[in-house]
């Protein structure tokens, strides 16, 4: 297939994801919520199902959600519970609720209020002390509840092989990916920041093995492609989420490409692998400890603002000029971390600028302004 | 050689406004419509301002937009860029000196940080309209005054009645509420007018200010603003008569530096 053709694939996936989802129903598969951050969606996929990413939705404006949610819960969770309550998300199975941010945490209890009887929902509590030996154990604890919850809905019990072929194929899934990001750079001109997003976000609505497998086709054409001479700016992009075709085309506009990425829907998610040998239900709680840079991950030496200084070498080493932040509103964590992030990036010369965004925003009038003067200023 | 004459168009929100420069020096002629992006603003500021020079537009050399309805110009603007880097560069022209431009326009503020001419930094608030002329115009109408006498009521001001709020909706409840308790109008507009400068410092501070400081945009004519602002600054700031032609006057600038490419 054509590098065209691969790109379309990926990019109706991402747009359409109930359809994803009806289309592996009418395969006879149960499919899983999973909510962000870290949940062990290899779990899910071992027990023969189908996870599938609740990230919100740019489409959709809450409204049946807001029965249970306070206003300052972030629209990806509350858009999240709105598609569960209206109909949007109803062939799901279950649900699995992570709850490592302030937000995220009651959420889980209002979703199980709203769904009630209608859906399973996977309570998931990760240790802040993930590192020590009683933070793995509790991990794996906390994942060998969410293993029997999963029993329960597919109705067969989760075998260890199962769980370590999955590790398998999703260690693969990952380092497709990362291999995509970096081919991404190397041929901007091709991947532009909405084909980018749409490649990367196809992969929370996809079976891995069918999605890697489908990557992988996308990277070998993309290596083939002699590397590009990009004229125009080049950014990194920070955040949570910033999948908006509509402000990812400001971008375009502009003739920015994205370089490199430290968004939690994108990179931050596949950046570290679980060990392929050992038990697997510990070399899962193994990937998590060894989940680090992230705003939501408790940092032992975060008085060494090591998390910025990553950041600020990420930019560096991709060759961009600057640093796009999309601040989600009312994130409290991103909103707490912001000026350790700024100060490192201060120290590092590298300019950045931050854009307040929600889920519900429709008019980017005022992140066009920014942006283009961002790339007058990241020129010069 | 060849005179060039250019033409800078700075669609806001609030205003529609041109400038016609010749040879990137000289002001031929202005215009100023108090109507903004998506109405009939921008096309009767054109042509005025070319009935102005009386001049037609086929005599531009190039033509620039700027501003929030930048984009609506297809077919009129030989290009386009941002408001930040046409104020950056008209402020620059009135103001050699210029380090730090603060521009309140009708529904942002932007702080812009300024290297020999050129904008290296910046920083602007987000959807909020909190600080912006948009906030005077709710205030003004609310006490039953013309926008263009804030200033002159708020220097006659004997006490400042604090306004907390950053929010324009719950300010404008708390200006209501003064109003019931017989605060004295005049001292309102002054809390008001320190309201939109302790706004605009967190954002300044944001960014760091450094002399010379100009003020740009329409609110810039207020003094009562630009007077609180400075206090809460502890920098002086510079104001222009064109003031809210900055952003126009930018953009032409702009537009000699192609025609003459």
């Amino acid at each position: 297939m054509s590098i065209e053709a691969l790109v379309k694939e990926f990019a109706e996936v991402a747009a359409n994801p109930k359809a994803q989802l009806k289309k592996y129903k009418d395969q006879g598969k149960k499919c899983i919520g999973v909510m962000p951050y870290f949940a062990p969606e290899e779990l899910v996929a071992a027990a023969g199902m189908v996870p599938f990413g609740m990230w919100g939705s740019n489409d959709k404006t809450i409204s049946q959600a807001k029965e249970y949610c306070a206003t300052f819960y972030c629209t990806i969770a509350q858009l999240d519970l709105e598609m569960l309550l209206d109909g949007t998300l109803d062939l799901l199975d279950g649900v699995i609720t992570p709850t490592i941010c302030d937000t995220l945490r009651p959420m889980s209890q209002n979703i199980r209020v709203a769904m009630s009887e209608k859906l399973p929902c996977i309570f998931l509590a990760h240790p802040q002390n993930r590192k020590p030996a009683f933070g793995l154990k509790f991990t794996v604890d906390q994942y060998t509840h969410i293993r029997k919850e999963l029993e329960k809905i597919s109705g067969a019990p989760v075998t260890d092989e199962a769980i370590s072929e999955a590790i398998k194929v999703y260690n693969k899934s990952r380092a497709a990916r990362r291999e995509f990001v970096k081919l991404a750079n190397a041929h901007c001109d091709v991947i532009t920041p909405i084909k980018r997003s749409a490649v990367l976000k196809a992969a929370w609505f996809m079976p891995k093995t069918e999605y890697t497998e489908l990557l992988t086709a996308l990277n070998a054409e993309l290596s083939a492609l002699p590397v590009c001479d990009w004229k125009g700016a080049k950014v990194v992009t920070s955040g949570i989420i910033c999948d908006n075709p509509k402000l990812l085309q400001i971008f375009e506009d502009y003739n920015i490409a994205i370089a490199a990425d430290d968004v939690a829907h994108e990179s931050r998610a596949f950046r570290v692998d679980a060990p392929e040998s050992g038990d697997p239900m510990m070399a899962l709680a193994q990937q998590f400890a060894e989940q680090d840079f992230d705003v939501l991950l408790y940092d032992e030496q975060s008085s060494s603002n090591r998390r910025g200084e990553f950041v600020a070498n990420l930019v560096k080493e991709s060759g961009a000029k600057g640093l796009v932040l999309f601040m989600q509103q009312f994130c409290d964590p991103e909103e707490m971390e912001y000026p350790s992030l700024k100060k490192a990036l201060d120290d590092a010369g590298i300019p950045h600028i931050r854009l307040g965004v929600d889920q519900q925003m429709r008019d980017f009038g005022q992140a066009r302004t920014a942006i283009q003067a961002f790339a007058d200023v990241i020129s010069l | 050689m060849k005179t060039i004459y250019t033409m800078g168009i700075d669609v806001g929100s609030t205003a529609s406004k041109c400038i016609i420069l010749k040879d990137g020096k000289e002001i031929v002629a202005k215009s100023l419509v108090d109507v903004g992006a998506g109405t009939s603003g921008p096309a009767r500021a054109i042509s005025e301002v070319l009935e102005a020079a009386g001049m037609k537009k086929e005599d531009m050399d190039y033509i620039l937009a700027t501003g929030y309805g930048r984009n609506s110009l297809e077919g009129v603007a030989d290009h386009q860029m941002s408001e930040l880097s046409c104020h950056a560069r008209g402020a620059y022209f009135l103001f050699p000196n210029v380090h730090t431009v603060i521009d309140i326009g009708g529904q942002d503020v932007k702080v812009v940080q300024i290297e020999n001419g050129v904008m290296v930094n910046f920083a602007m608030n987000d959807k909020c309209a909190a600080g912006t002329g948009r906030f005077l115009d709710v205030m003004a109408r609310v006490l039953e005054v013309k926008v263009e006498d804030l200033a002159k009521l708020g220097a006659e001001s004997t006490k400042n009645v604090p306004i907390s709020s950053t929010c324009t909706v719950f300010a404008e409840s708390e200006v209501i509420s003064q109003l019931s308790q017989g605060s004295d109008k005049r001292d309102i507009i002054n809390g008001i007018h320190h309201s939109v400068a302790s706004r605009v410092v967190g954002l300044a501070n944001r960014l760091g200010v450094r002399d010379d400081v100009v003020m740009t945009g329409g609110v810039a004519q207020n003094g009562g603003v630009v007077s609180a602002l400075q206090e809460a600054l502890g920098h002086t700031i510079h104001t222009s008569p064109l003031t809210q032609y900055n952003g126009a006057l930018g953009a032409a600038l702009y537009a000699y530096q192609r025609a003459s490419r």
